[in-house]
């Protein structure tokens, strides 16, 4: 067809109409700057949902209900702090009290507490919350049923929770379940109801339900979300506001975040001014205002810049030929040179292990002080003990014995190949430093990076061997949350994990030792602070003794670093709040407490 | 075959392309001659140490190799080195703040700005409008300004090896130098660090060699297939032409990065050695050159000394070698170097996706750049990481271009001036 003169001026004015108007029609999203607070390293990809029952909303800001939730939207009856190990009341009125027998844990809702409909927060909101996870075996469900008897409604205000009992009669993990008030989202009944109305009863389609009505309790709420960005806005009746909680309104009225297509995009928006708080790792960190002279601080002025809280950990696989022997294992682990790790790989954003010596405890003075330093401190190494690990190996009648520069077990030669993920850049660059190690003390180490789908599958998969190639590998262990550093010694140690046909948990090297088992079995109901010490003690003399496994090096539960172009008074090392507000970008557990200190730098 | 060197001797592109290539080259073989640090040894405890002579500070403080210097200006440069303007503005900033009245502050005197400073900073007062970073900086500054202005020398002691008290084994005054070359450790770094701590030129030189080679085997790869492919659809024709023509049009339309990426992933890390990389490479960019020669072949076979050849009974095989080839071996070559530019190029383009060859075995110059950005080299401003590579790969391929239009100019008669 030919376009007459006619027709094409008219569609001419229809595209300049459309192109005029669109702007009036779409949702305006321009912020004001200085109302609002702009995050990076959190959300990648659009939101999915805003169902807090679902564990895939991709929604990171608002829902994520960890030992440090998210309380934004949804709150918790109290608010863990990584920094003095106490958890704070939010939607808790006071602080839980066991029975004598710590078999029932109770507490009250605050009276002052409201959903954003405008009707109270009650105890039977709590209670029905745990019922739904039940009934639908969320996942929050399935990871505490065996502790969790039943969480019951005593009165309007009153929760109790019922532990599971053991055999004995006593709460199988009390540690377990006085976490789960500080770890899981109060959810509103009535709209509970509604949403299983419309699932009709079907777990996956309540799990799968987008909740774009949901009802909340939190300060913030949806403002804006499309695959750019998410905004949430003030909710300016917010009950926190009321003088039993925080008796005014957290200060920003918009937190926002734009989705960064990788961290280099998000690191450019932070020099720039374009974002607050920052959760990424930004490599030489204080470069930023050391070199450029940016106004960009971390919660400590100087390396490692955070506080540690999560121990990255090389596990070896004790089947694979000579790691079963424990000298090979020592050898290995006191040869590595942790310094040029904590330095490149992390760029200093490490504590180094003269500072904070190895044992199961991460860096906080909360987990250091539950040990005792002096009884281990000949059995912590700091590293590039090349010379020791040579004895050692020498001693143990690991020797060279064909001449080939490589040492032999009983005539086979020592060879392993250490991995972890592809990509991972700061594990690929400390496994580098680990294998380099080998060479010094005769023993091949070779290193390999397979993709993350292959390596989680394989990893994961503790009823069965692990292939070739494993021998040493790369994995996480826990953070800082209400059950640490219990859950974390477990995870590294505990048997329990060996032949788990998926194992999401620990101990993938295959470690078993009854007398560990039998510690951390009894820590959960111990109370006795001085037994706990002895307790803690011989596990961290266990672990450093026979070695499952090592830590590499120290890494913070969130990097937070903030530019103060716009907002300042952030959390940091001496900032004189109490309690502290931890370095946890003002939305985790009682990190939300910096979002209402915070100020205008040009008010 | 003299005649045309001599042409190419006298084609200035092909000349200068030749010339830069060749000195390329030559940095590879001889500078490990003279350098044979391993090219992956971490040598820095941190990240990006910036180009420059690193002189070891312990051996530096032998007494026995200090010089006195007397130099007029080195008192101004050291104040100025850590107090500098900027500095100086930003402490009166402070001490205004600080209700310190405006005319006590002179901040030209160093002496007298420095003990007002020290008499009235105090890091726990809030300053309105100052951030943290600020006082960070602050705090920084004032640790800085310790000692600036001491005449007298530093004293250096070492702890008694039974008594542990500290016992003074010599002063280093301000006057002292040492001569580099007398102090026994030092290395020089002439691109600095990269962010695995290792020797940036060291492993740039042997990263270019594996480039290089990589770029040789993709393109005698590429180059032999395609030359094959061509040689016989071209001479043979008939179903055999119409069956090459299909796979080859079939290769064209899918773009051969796309193909090498998912080739890539697929064969997994494991395997993923600089050689298997350039075999790879190799295998999917045959198809322009098998088109071409193709094409040129077509316009080959009819001509009478091919007819000829074949009345005489010689083999397909001898024809084609014989009495095709060579005159289109000036057009081979040219390909040739194209495709070890593009091969290059192709494994420079992999590693930068994370999908090259595996990282501990040899250095390339792909994977140098992947690192440098994965650890940020480019917003953090550390050049050395990553723009010599991309100044040698932008070399490389400039001087395989110039070389092969100066050979176009010399074999190509329609060119020919």
């Amino acid at each position: 067809m030919k376009l007459n003169r006619f027709t094409f001026l008219v569609l001419l004015l229809i595209a300049i109409l459309a192109l005029a108007v669109s702007p009036l029609i779409a949702q305006d999203t321009t912020l004001p700057r200085n109302e609002t607070l702009y995050f990076n390293g959190q959300q990648w990809g659009a939101v999915v949902g805003w169902n807090p029952y679902s564990s895939s909303n991709n929604n990171a800001l608002a829902i994520s209900q960890q030992d440090n939730a998210r309380v934004i939207m949804f709150e918790t009856p109290y608010l863990y702090n990584m920094l003095d190990g106490q958890v704070y009341p939010l939607l808790a009125d006071g602080p839980y009290s066991w029975n004598d027998a710590r078999t029932e844990l109770t507490f009250h809702i605050k009276p002052a507490a409201h959903w954003s409909d405008g009707t109270p927060v009650t105890a039977e909101d709590v209670a029905y919350t745990w019922a739904t996870h039940i009934t639908y075996s969320t996942p929050t469900g399935t990871g505490n049923i065996d502790y969790i008897e039943n969480i019951v409604a005593i009165d309007e205000s009153t929760v109790t929770i019922y532990a599971k009992l053991n055999d004995a009669g006593a709460a199988v993990n009390p540690l377990i379940v006085q976490a789960y008030v500080s770890t899981n989202y109060v959810i509103q009944k009535a709209w509970t109801q509604t949403l299983e109305e419309r699932a009709g009863g079907d777990a996956t389609a309540l799990l799968a339900d987008t909740a774009e009505d949901v009802v909340w309790s939190g300060p913030y709420h949806r403002y804006f979300a499309d695959d750019s960005k998410v905004i949430y806005v003030r909710d300016d009746s917010y009950w926190g506001q009321d003088a039993s909680m925080w008796g005014r309104l957290p200060v920003p009225r918009y937190l926002a975040h734009n989705i960064f297509q990788d961290n280099a995009a998000g690191t450019t928006a932070l020099q720039a001014g374009e974002v607050d708080v920052s959760q990424q790792f930004n490599s030489n960190v204080q470069d930023l205002w050391l070199v450029q002279g940016l106004p960009i601080s971390t919660y400590l002025p100087e390396a490692p810049y955070g506080i540690g809280a999560s121990l990255p950990t090389a596990f070896y696989n004790l089947e694979s030929y000579g790691l079963d022997n424990v000298a090979v294992r020592r050898a290995i682990a006191i040869a590595v040179d942790y310094p040029t790790i904590i330095a490149n790989a992390m760029t200093n954003q490490s504590a180094t292990f003269e500072q904070v010596p190895r044992s199961l405890m991460n860096p906080t003075a909360g987990e250091q002080a539950l040990y005792d330093h002096a009884a281990v401190a000949d059995l912590q190494w700091v590293g590039n003990d090349i010379e020791g690990a040579n004895a050692l190996l020498d001693e143990a009648g690991i020797v060279d014995t064909d001449g080939d520069g490589w040492r032999e077990l009983d005539g086979v030669k020592l060879s392993y190949v250490a991995t972890c993920p592809n990509g991972w850049s700061d594990w690929q660059a400390a496994i580098e430093v680990v294998a380099a190690a080998g060479a010094e003390i005769g023993i091949e180490i070779t290193s390999n990076f397979p993709e993350w789908s292959v390596y989680q599958t394989v990893v994961t998969a503790s009823d069965a061997p692990l292939p070739e190639g494993y021998d040493i590998f790369m994995m996480w262990s826990d953070g800082a949350g209400p059950t640490q550093p219990w859950s974390r010694i477990r995870k590294l140690l505990s048997s329990e994990f060996v032949d788990m046909a998926s194992n999401w948990n620990g101990n993938w090297g295959g470690y078993s030792n009854p007398e560990a088992d039998a510690l951390i079995q009894a820590i959960p109901t111990e109370t006795d602070p001085a037994r706990l010490t002895e307790m803690y003690t011989e596990l961290v003399r266990i672990y450093l003794t026979d070695i499952p496994s090592f830590t590499l090096m120290y890494r913070p539960q969130s990097f937070h670093t903030v530019n103060e172009s716009v907002w300042t008074n952030f959390p940091f090392d001496g900032d004189g709040t109490n309690p502290p507000v931890p370095p946890l970008d003002l939305t985790d557990g009682w990190g939300i407490a910096g979002l209402y200190n915070l100020e205008l730098v040009n008010p | 075959m003299r005649h045309m060197l001599r042409q190419l001797l006298q084609s200035g592109r092909f000349l200068i392309g030749f010339g830069i290539f060749a000195s390329i080259l030559l940095t590879v073989l001889i500078y490990p001659l003279f350098i044979n640090d391993p090219p992956l040894e971490i040598v820095s405890r941190g990240t990006f140490l910036a180009p420059g002579i690193y002189v070891n500070v312990y051996d530096s403080m032998n007494f026995s190799t200090h010089y006195t210097l007397i130099l007029d200006d080195a008192v101004a440069q050291r104040v100025g080195a850590r107090l500098n303007d900027e500095d100086r503005l930003a402490m009166q900033e402070w001490l205004l703040a600080a209700g310190v009245l405006e005319g006590e502050i002179n901040i030209e005197d160093t002496a007298a700005l420095i003990e007002l400073w020290n008499s009235n900073f105090d890091p726990s007062v809030r300053v309105p409008g100052m951030t943290n970073a600020d006082r960070n900086y602050y705090i920084r500054l004032t640790d800085s300004l310790e000692g600036l202005l001491a005449t007298e020398g530093a004293i250096v002691a070492v702890p008694n090896q039974t008594t542990g008290v500290l016992e003074e084994t010599g002063v280093i005054n301000q006057s002292d130098y040492v001569n580099i070359g007398e102090v026994p450790n030092f290395r020089v770094l002439p691109l600095g660090t990269d962010n695995f701590g290792r020797d940036v030129l060291t492993e740039l030189v042997s990263a270019t060699g594996t480039s290089l080679t990589i770029g040789f085997v993709a393109g005698a790869v590429a180059t032999a297939i395609g030359l094959l492919l061509g040689l016989v659809s071209g001479y043979v024709g008939g179903f055999v032409d119409d069956i090459i023509v299909f796979i080859t049009n079939l290769f064209t339309v899918i773009p051969s990065f796309v193909l090498l990426i998912l080739i890539s992933f697929s064969i997994g890390q494991e395997q993923r050695g600089a050689f298997t990389i350039a075999v790879v490479i190799g295998l999917t960019s045959w198809v322009w050159t098998a088109r071409a020669v193709r094409a040129q072949v077509i316009s080959l076979r009819n001509r009478d000394h091919v007819n000829l050849s074949k009345l005489s009974g010689h083999s397909i095989a001898y024809i084609l070698a014989m009495d095709i080839l060579p005159y289109i071996a000036s057009y081979v070559v040219m390909a040739l170097i194209l495709q070890i530019s593009s091969g290059i190029l192709a494994e420079a383009g992999l590693s930068i996706l994370g999908l090259g060859p595996r990282t501990t075995e040899v250095p390339t110059l792909g994977l140098m750049m992947n690192w440098s950005m994965i650890y940020q080299a480019h917003i953090l401003g550390k050049w050395w990481a990553y723009f010599p590579v991309i100044l040698v790969i932008a070399l490389i391929s400039f001087s395989m271009n110039l070389m092969n239009t100066g050979l176009d100019r010399v074999f190509n008669p329609t060119l020919r001036g």
